[in-house]
């Protein structure tokens, strides 16, 4: 049929995926940009966009813990993530 | 019988079938008096320890985390394996039943430490969901292969899967039992004010509403569908398509909609509730699976339990439970215009689509119930269990 080609998994799915691997899936165990930003090896500013974008489809959320954003993995995250190794 | 079931998604942690299967048959073992111990993984708001009548749930957290995959997913049978070892001091277990590979390096753990039969449910293959081209899917290939090895009797859900497996992993045909899968019919038996979910929809009186449920991933072949929407538009301009489900290939999907010049008539629902899923699919005209890879295709059987016309790629399991023209109607897999033809089909005929419906209600009701998946499924317990 002539039709494209499938593209790569998205660099914010990516970063939803590790956010989850590593255990980022409550409010208590959220973490800050700066710490996603060690876990995956990607830049704060990057890790900061992809969070934006993820917050906005509902995949991740944040608390406020002293005045500092942490965020963690919702459950429709969780299952979107999922989906990639299933 | 006791029995140990490992699985990766347990309700209410549902990715595709596996989570269906594993409730469905854990609930008709217990119901025919087996006692079922079902470990899994946490989930945010569900217990680490429920009872649901005979069913036991552990739900395991992982208290280390990795970002790359498959070093997380060994550090979670880790701590499944701990579970079950303090379980298996209180319970003494006669079988071990693992569901895919995602668990399997517990199970096989287990199973050497409690010298008790394993039984592998080889749901899929990653040569068959993805094809081995990096090395994570070498891996996971490799830990299937593990798995049907050390299994003493693997189940499929469909003689597709079973060539697969014998033919892939060089399993011998006698150590490959196929079980279907199955579908609880109650909850498709209510009625629901099909104008109020259709309106709730988009969907105006004159409108068709055409349905596909699944995780938006490649496999599911969702794009096929997409790009069958504007040639169906031209022949059936009342048409309307809701995709129901999540998944990472949804941008790019999004994508082929935004730019088929057909937007208005798609909406793309993103994960609903269970009871929305059931209203939805009995207030659908047309239920549409065009999966390219499809070891059973279990939403086809709730489509037809539902009472909806389904229309599908004539692949894998799908084959092997709708009959062309009979109980569903098959089209070309990859193939939009085939798709288009199919829709097309079940829109224009309405007495056949009701007579297809019919049909295949029976066929759901007399062959594809968890009590008989369970008896089988007992008796493959059984078997090993000498």
């Amino acid at each position: 049929m002539g039709l494209p080609s499938a593209p790569e998994v998205p660099e914010e799915f990516r970063v939803l995926s590790m956010m989850h691997n590593i255990g980022a899936i409550t409010p208590e165990r959220s973490l800050t940009t700066d710490e996603l930003s060690l876990w995956t090896g990607i830049d704060s500013a990057t890790v900061k966009t992809h969070l934006q974008k993820l917050r906005q489809g509902g995949y991740v959320e944040f608390v406020q813990i002293s005045g500092i954003e942490k965020y963690h993995v919702t459950r429709n995250g969780i299952m979107k993530v999922l989906t990639l190794y299933s | 019988m006791r029995v140990a079931m490992l699985t990766w998604e347990y309700p209410p942690r549902i990715v595709g079938g596996i989570a269906r299967h594993c409730e469905g048959l854990a609930k008709a073992l217990a119901k025919q008096g087996h006692e079922v111990h079902i470990f899994t993984l946490d989930f945010p708001g569900a217990p680490d320890y429920e009872e649901q009548g005979s069913i036991r749930i552990y739900r395991t957290r992982s208290e280390v985390g990795h970002p790359n995959f498959l070093t997380w997913v060994l550090l979670f049978n880790h701590f499944i394996e701990k579970r079950m070892a303090d379980t298996c001091k209180l319970v003494d277990f006669d079988v071990v039943h693992v569901h895919d590979w995602l668990t399997a390096p517990a199970a096989v753990a287990f199973k050497r430490f409690v010298k008790k039969p394993l039984v592998f449910t080889a749901h899929s293959t990653e040569h068959g969901r993805s094809g081995l081209h990096v090395p994570d899917s070498f891996t996971i290939d490799g830990f299937e292969w593990w798995s049907t090895y050390e299994a003493d009797k693997i189940v499929v859900t469909s003689g597709s899967m079973k060539g697969e497996v014998c033919g892939h992993f060089h399993v011998s045909d006698s150590k490959v039992e196929i079980i279907p899968n199955a579908v609880d019919t109650g909850p498709y038996e209510g009625s629901v004010d099909r104008g109020a979910v259709r309106a709730r929809w988009g969907i105006q009186p004159h409108e068709k509403l055409v349905l596909c449920v699944g995780r938006l991933v490649p496999q599911k072949g969702i794009e096929y569908l997409l790009h069958a929407v504007p040639v169906l538009a031209r022949r059936r301009p009342e048409a309307k398509f809701v995709i129901v489900g999540d998944g990472w290939y949804r941008d790019h999907l999004e994508y082929i909609a935004n730019t088929s010049g057909q937007r208005w008539r798609i909406t793309f629902s993103g994960f609903i509730s269970d009871w929305d899923l059931i209203a939805l699919t009995k207030s659908a005209d047309v239920m549409v699976v065009p999966s390219i890879y499809e070891p059973f295709g279990i939403v086809a059987l709730e489509g037809m339990a539902a009472g909806v016309p389904i229309v599908a790629s004539q692949i894998g399991g799908l084959t092997e439970f709708i009959e062309h023209d009979r109980t569903g109607v098959f089209v070309y897999p990859r193939n939009p215009e085939s798709i288009a033809w199919g829709i097309d089909h079940i829109l224009s005929n309405y007495g056949h689509a009701e007579w297809l419906v019919k049909n295949a209600r029976e066929i759901v009701h007399k062959t594809y119930s968890w009590e008989a998946v369970a008896k089988k499924t007992a008796k493959v317990y059984k078997d090993v269990m000498g």
